[in-house]
């Protein structure tokens, strides 16, 4: 039963992933139009023009465009950048690990303070304890995420000369260590370089922790208020009655059962994040996939364009996914 | 004598009772939230005739004045006044949101109670559509638009509208289908009521909780998505007070320790969507039954 489910949620990937390619490939062409300027020179004859066109996969109708394009999906190939003249599959993995990196620091920081701001909330619930926590989720999620960067780096960079500045991954001329798995925090290791590494950490310091602050605001708000429906059922007031203590009560009963909108509520964040926080990677000089999507916006990249949205879409597509899956094992009802 | 003065009369208690129960009392976050927002249409109004300074003209003050008594919020790199862009800045940053909101809210619901309504092939067809549609990355899919149609106020506002009807469409869609085959749905229809009137008027008046509510909360969401594009330049054009575009303005300045030509802009769109959320939850509180207390 649970198996079965489990596959028909998968099959159903593969139809929403080719809906996604096809709005994609058409998105970028209709709304873009023809790129051929940018790369040409401005004193470039006709026909010089018609031949940089040939050579960007431009000068075929559409139909027969999008047919190649398809064509080479299927063999996993997703083109060549304009810009920057590599394949586009290389290109995305490159730039992968800045934003995983940065992603999975800053979703930790947010699931760690979060939920225990949740459950610190909804216990204390309209006391002052609940409307501090109120009033910190409102402002962390009505902030902007750029302008949180900014007022930080303004603070921390600016004013204080407590962290560096925002100029990416490692203080400028400093020599990356060799690439192994392309997460500075673990390459520096490996070099066996652990000055590199501090530098690193303090390059990550101020856009992870932009990141956590926005994170953690709707994970608390969302734990507060399941855990506030959940300590108001029947089931937790026959564990009073019982003679469970506090403790037990709040956490073995009411939060595992407040969890479930919690982990729907991390899934999506999660695919948001791992997509690239285009903003603030652009703020923070970040290398990651965020500033690659808004360059190839910028400059009409369309073989970029469409792989970033299909690895992004994809993404948020598994992101659900994992969700769903998650669910059959945490929910009773599901394990039927 | 009325029958409910006699029961004051015969018991003061059950009379207060009454009483209490008449009107349920204003949230804390639905008077925060609403005076806000009518401080910001305030705003946006008197700076249709009035401001300190000419908002778009450069120069009235020296480039980067701190706030002092001339310029109470200081100026801005090119020495414009940032109080007088701030004011002009609510008409741009409220106008934009409230008319694309009331848009993908109309679209989107009609919509979603046809499909609900109608289910069958109509239904399956748009909801795939819209699940498609939703993997699509929504700042990317705006930016992208707005990268290649140009500028403009009314681009920014089509774009808008349209990333937020998925999910009016998927929500009202949800509301309807639970309640087509209830039975005030069912005596609607036998009495011979057409379907629109059974679907429009019977049953999406009491959807309309659940809607507000989300629609509140999407006002803040499509909030931030215009201040992003405007942070990017993307939409308006450049001397355009709208607030994302004065922060980036502002970003050089933060890093020369001019930090209040960022930094205001950003508390203004804190109120706005700050109050689009208390709203939100306020009216969640007021007709979610599980909510109430």
């Amino acid at each position: 039963m649970r198996g079965r489910m489990i596959l028909r949620r998968l099959l159903w990937v593969f139809p929403v992933a080719f809906g996604v390619v096809t709005l994609t490939f058409f998105m970028a062409r209709v709304f873009n139009g023809d790129p051929t300027e940018l790369y040409a020179p401005p004193e470039a004859t006709d026909a010089l023009r018609a031949q940089i066109r040939a050579q960007l996969g431009l000068a075929d109708p559409l139909p027969v465009q999008y047919f190649h394009y398809l064509a080479d999906l299927l063999r996993f190939n997703l083109g060549t950048s304009f810009t920057t003249g590599q394949s586009v599959a290389s290109d995305l993995s490159d730039r992968l690990p800045a934003t995983l990196e940065l992603g999975l620091v800053g979703l930790t920081l947010g699931i760690v303070v979060g939920i225990p701001l949740g459950v610190i909330a909804a216990v204390n619930r309209e006391r002052w304890p609940d409307f501090l926590v109120r009033g910190a989720t409102l402002s962390g999620m009505a902030l902007p995420q750029f302008w949180v960067g900014l007022v930080l780096i303004g603070i921390f960079f600016v004013n204080l000369h407590l962290l560096p500045g925002p100029v990416g991954r490692l203080p400028i001329g400093v020599a990356l260590p060799p690439r192994g798995t392309g997460f500075m925090l673990i390459d520096t290791l490996l070099a066996g370089e652990p000055a590199l590494w501090w530098l690193a950490v303090r390059q990550l310091a101020l856009p992870a922790f932009t990141l956590g602050f926005s994170t953690a605001a709707p994970i608390a708000r969302v734990t507060r208020s399941a855990m506030v429906e959940a300590m108001q059922s029947d089931y937790i007031r026959t564990a009073i009655a019982m003679g469970h203590g506090r403790r037990v009560v709040w956490f073995r009963y009411s939060l595992r059962n407040a969890l479930l909108p919690v982990v729907t509520l991390i899934g999506g964040i999660a695919g948001h994040i791992f997509a690239g926080a285009v903003l603030l990677e652009s703020i923070f000089a970040w290398p990651g996939l965020g500033q690659y999507a808004l360059q190839a916006i910028e400059r009409s990249d369309f073989a970029a364009l469409q792989g970033f949205v299909i690895y992004a879409s994809l993404l948020y597509v598994l992101a659900f996914l994992a969700v769903d899956i998650l669910y059959m094992f945490i929910d009773p009802r599901m394990r039927a | 004598m009325s029958p409910r003065d006699a029961v004051g009369e015969i018991s003061p208690e059950l009379g207060a009772i009454r009483q209490v129960r008449r009107r349920p009392k204003l949230s804390w976050s639905m008077r925060i939230g609403a005076a806000v927002l009518i401080f910001y249409v305030a705003v946006a109004l008197i700076s249709l005739v009035w401001t300190p300074y000419d908002p778009l003209t450069p120069g009235v003050g020296d480039g980067y004045d701190a706030p002092s008594s001339a310029f109470l919020l200081g100026t801005d790199r090119l020495g414009s006044d940032m109080l007088s862009r701030l004011m002009v800045g609510a008409r741009y940053n409220l106008g934009i949101t409230l008319t694309a909101v009331a848009i993908a809210l109309s679209v989107g619901t009609t919509i979603g109670v046809i499909a609900g309504y109608h289910g069958g092939a109509i239904d399956t067809v748009v909801l795939r559509a819209v699940e498609i549609f939703q993997a699509f990355p929504g700042l990317l899919f705006a930016m992208l638009v707005v990268q290649a149609v140009g500028p403009g106020i009314v681009n920014v506002i089509l774009v808008l509208s349209f990333v937020g009807i998925p999910d009016y469409l998927r929500l009202a869609r949800g509301e309807i289908h639970s309640r087509r085959s209830w039975q005030y749905a069912e005596a609607a229809r036998m009495v011979g009521n057409p379907p629109w009137r059974v679907a429009f008027r019977h049953l999406l008046p009491n959807s309309i909780g659940p809607l507000l509510a989300f629609t509140s909360i999407n006002a803040a969401f499509v909030a931030l998505i215009t201040a992003s594009l405007g942070f990017l330049g993307l939409g308006l054009g450049p001397n355009t007070p709208e607030w994302g575009n004065m922060i980036a303005r502002g970003q050089d300045g933060v890093m020369t320790g001019q930090w209040w030509v960022s930094f205001f802009p950003g508390l203004a769109i804190l109120g706005l969507t700050g109050a689009f959320y208390l709203l939100g939850d306020a009216v969640s509180d007021l007709t979610d039954p599980r909510r109430r207390r």
